[in-house]
């Protein structure tokens, strides 16, 4: 039914992996001590300092190979690496997007001089990447982008607008996903993927969109004749659909969509102290019970898909779902938890770091669900493997 | 595909086709009855089915505890009326002692201390008390149980039975022992948590796989009923349930197999660091199996309607199961407590750490 020849009696991450953790885990205590960031929860914060530190290390890109920069290290290692940024509420905003999403679509579309241009930059740190997918028409409905691309010598022409682009106001560059042909019978068709320089491409206009705690991390990204020259069509003309949906399984599987709260959960165990409340216990023993399961579940996907398996080709895209549906509820599980557990009025500005966390939490919760596919759209994702074609 | 993988395929392959065949409605009506169903066990010794996981050196068929967990799985999903958990159980806690696995249906009961005291009279070990809801204690060839740092194997003219059951109808009777006689005893290091906690990793398993047929059947009938001229399936509030139905079965599964991989691998291992881990991963499986249990059982019989609180529609022999087995061994609520009190007393710093130990 569902992670059919997964074997989840053999889960376990390699030695390499462990290691790996233990440097990661020492590298991030050193500068927290050392006060170089502040942790917040909610969302990554940009830091292009904190990038450059992960990149000198080589944990930029890890599963990508040598010649791009990468260090040809397995899914499980960056997996680990994921878990100890999110367990340290590390500021990787810079480096999210090109490591998780940007990078190994290069890498599987990409033209050599694409990937010889950006991979490395994003491995050093260098550069920045943002994506283009949302319009203030097309939220779920991605395939209904109006972004269009015209052609002309030697290129492009991109108009249009994007809307909650994440970061495009530090980013270098971003994927436009955009229409390049008229919608035909297949809706799915026609749609390409550009890299658009933000920074030095006329035509740019970033303006914020303020999140409703006043921060600023979104915003609306307006096209206006930008010039793309042909060389910066990702994969080929027309299969952008095809070329986006096909990394789903791992953006979706991640640990970063269950562990964004994990913070609040230690400090609400601090909090706590060695109180004998059987309440507590059994809040706390349900929390802990829970996230164990969602990390064997994201694990299993992360094996699975790790081209070392041996299982290249397999479809775990419905539960990567399965696991981004449960655990973006699984993060206000904490959330919940915290405050009932402990009466305090949770403020933004609170010097007190649990206080903080929850309110910090509370704010964001809404989040989770809708960005990277709406609980209603994932699950009407997996109720369509459940059911099969149904007539 | 490793060796180890493809025996377990093999098992697998071997379980489904045998429950298919053996576990009709008429099967699961009759034991509803008699509390279990003979016939079935027969055709499991026939195949060797019992006792994988249990080392051949005791008297098992050899394999491992994720051997086991694969043809358990498959027999919940059947709902198999027989003491295949129990006897696993019963195996692995003689095979502890040193002692060897008796042919023949087994069970254990899962108190023992509390509610029996086992005195040496010379060469002989006698039990005295009363063991409410043994599972299957009427099916039992052997009762074996954990006392006074010993495991005791007893045989029924020894005791007597008090027919129970649970809510789908399965054996859970009370053993009155007077001055039983021991026909096996071994001194052991096994404690009752362990067995208490092997035993909530087994109905664990059995949950998962109960749920993922109450799902299959869900799943079936929806895309079957036709209501305002449609089959239901194709409404989006069907569907979301459904899905959401989807993540709490694979959850539970997840859980369950997991903690059975952990356990194989922690088997024997005494320290600190390894107990934690076991405790983790059993308390996590069955506080998932059982929160599982809860939402799945009422979305599935949700979509099926009246048809499926009906007598003659197989659901409830899987949903009264899984409703039943959440109890046994430890509810959700008591796992937690466990489990969240050790993490509580390991500290915040502890945290983390020992979530991603492995």
């Amino acid at each position: 039914m569902f992670f059919d020849n997964v074997d989840f009696s053999a889960l376990e991450l390699p030695p390499a992996a462990l290691e790996l953790r233990g440097e990661v885990r020492a590298f991030l205590q050193h500068e927290i001590v050392a006060g170089s960031y502040v942790p917040h929860l909610g969302h990554a914060e940009f830091d292009l300092e904190f990038t450059r530190k992960v990149a000198a290390r080589g944990w930029i890109g890890v599963t990508w190979p040598k010649q791009y920069g990468g260090q040809e290290r397995s899914y499980l290692e960056r997996f680990v690496i994921t878990e100890e940024m999110l367990a340290a509420a590390a500021p990787c905003a810079a480096h999210w997007f090109g490591d998780r999403q940007t990078g190994p679509s290069l890498l599987r579309h990409g033209s050599e001089m694409l990937k010889q241009k950006y991979l490395p930059a994003i491995a050093r740190g260098d550069m920045a990447f943002a994506l283009g997918m949302s319009e203030p028409g097309s939220g779920s409905d991605l395939a209904s982008v109006r972004t269009r691309a015209e052609k002309v010598e030697g290129g492009w022409h991109v108009s249009g607008q994007k809307v909650w682009t994440s970061w495009a106001h530090k980013a270098d560059a971003f994927f436009v996903l955009c229409r390049t042909a008229p919608q035909g019978e297949d809706r799915h068709q026609g749609l390409s993927q550009l890299i658009v320089d933000i920074k030095t491409s006329p035509g740019v206009t970033v303006r914020p969109i303020r999140f409703m705690n006043g921060e600023h991390h979104f915003n609306e990204v307006f096209l206006d004749n930008v010039f793309v020259p042909d060389d910066h069509v990702l994969g080929e003309v027309g299969q952008g659909w095809k070329q986006i949906t096909s990394e789903l399984a791992l953006e979706r599987s991640g640990p970063e969509r269950y562990m964004t709260t994990l913070p609040l959960l230690v400090e609400l165990i601090r909090r706590l102290g060695a109180s004998d409340d059987v309440r507590a216990h059994e809040m706390v023993g349900r929390l802990t019970a829970r996230l164990w399961t969602l990390r064997r579940m994201s694990l299993a996907i992360a094996l699975a898909l790790d081209p070392a398996s041996g299982n290249a080709g397999v479809d775990l895209a419905t539960e990567a779902a399965l696991v981004k549906d449960m655990g973006t509820f699984y993060e206000r599980e904490i959330t919940d938890a915290a405050r009932l557990l402990v009466a305090t009025e949770p403020a933004l500005d609170a010097a007190d770091t649990f206080e903080r966390y929850l309110a910090e939490c509370i704010v964001c919760a809404p989040v989770s669900t809708i960005r990277g596919g709406t609980t209603q759209v994932l699950r009407t994702l997996i109720a369509r493997r459940l059911l099969g074609a149904l007539k | 595909m490793s060796a180890s993988t493809e025996v377990r395929t093999l098992l697998a392959d071997t379980a489904q086709r045998l429950f298919t065949a053996h576990v009709t409605q008429k099967t699961l009506e009759a034991a509803r009855d008699g509390g279990w169903s003979e016939p079935l066990w027969q055709e499991l010794e026939r195949a060797q089915l019992p006792l994988i996981g249990v080392p051949e050196a005791a008297g098992g068929a050899g394999g491992t505890l994720s051997d086991a967990a694969a043809v358990l799985r498959i027999a919940a999903r059947h709902a198999a009326p027989v003491p295949l958990a129990e006897t696993l159980l019963a195996g692995a806690l003689l095979a502890g002692a040193g002692l060897k696995a008796p042919h023949g249906a087994l069970t254990v009961a899962p108190d023992g201390d509390q509610q029996v005291t086992a005195v040496k009279a010379g060469a002989t070990w006698r039990v005295t008390g009363t063991l409410k809801r043994v599972p299957y204690a009427r099916a039992a060839r052997h009762l074996v149980l954990l006392a006074a740092g010993h495991v005791f194997s007893l045989e029924p003219a020894h005791y007597r039975v008090t027919p129970g059951r649970n809510l789908a109808g399965e054996a859970r009777d009370e053993v009155t022992l007077k001055h039983a006689v021991a026909r096996a005893a071994a001194p052991t290091t096994i404690t009752h948590e362990q067995l208490f906690a092997r035993g909530a990793l087994l109905r664990a398993i059995q949950i998962g796989g109960a749920l993922e047929r109450a799902l299959q059947l869900a799943c079936d009938y929806a895309g079957q009923r036709v209501q305002f001229g449609r089959k239901i399936a194709q409404f989006q509030a069907i569907q979301q349930e459904l899905a959401r139905c989807g993540g709490e079965v694979a959850a539970a599964v997840a859980a369950a197999l997991s903690a059975a991989g952990v356990v194989e691998r922690l088997e024997g291992e005494t320290g600190a660091a390894a107990t934690q881990q076991v405790l983790l991963a059993v308390a996590a499986a069955k506080i998932r199996a059982a929160d599982a249990a809860r939402e799945a059982v009422a979305i599935t019989h949700q979509v099926h309607g009246a048809i499926g609180v009906t007598d003659e529609y197989a659901l409830h022999y899987v949903t009264l199961r899984a409703l039943s087995w959440r109890e046994e061994f430890g509810n959700e609520a008591w796992w937690a407590t466990q489990l969240g009190r050790a993490m509580q007393q390991a500290g915040a710093d502890a945290c983390w750490p020992t979530l991603s130990a492995a």
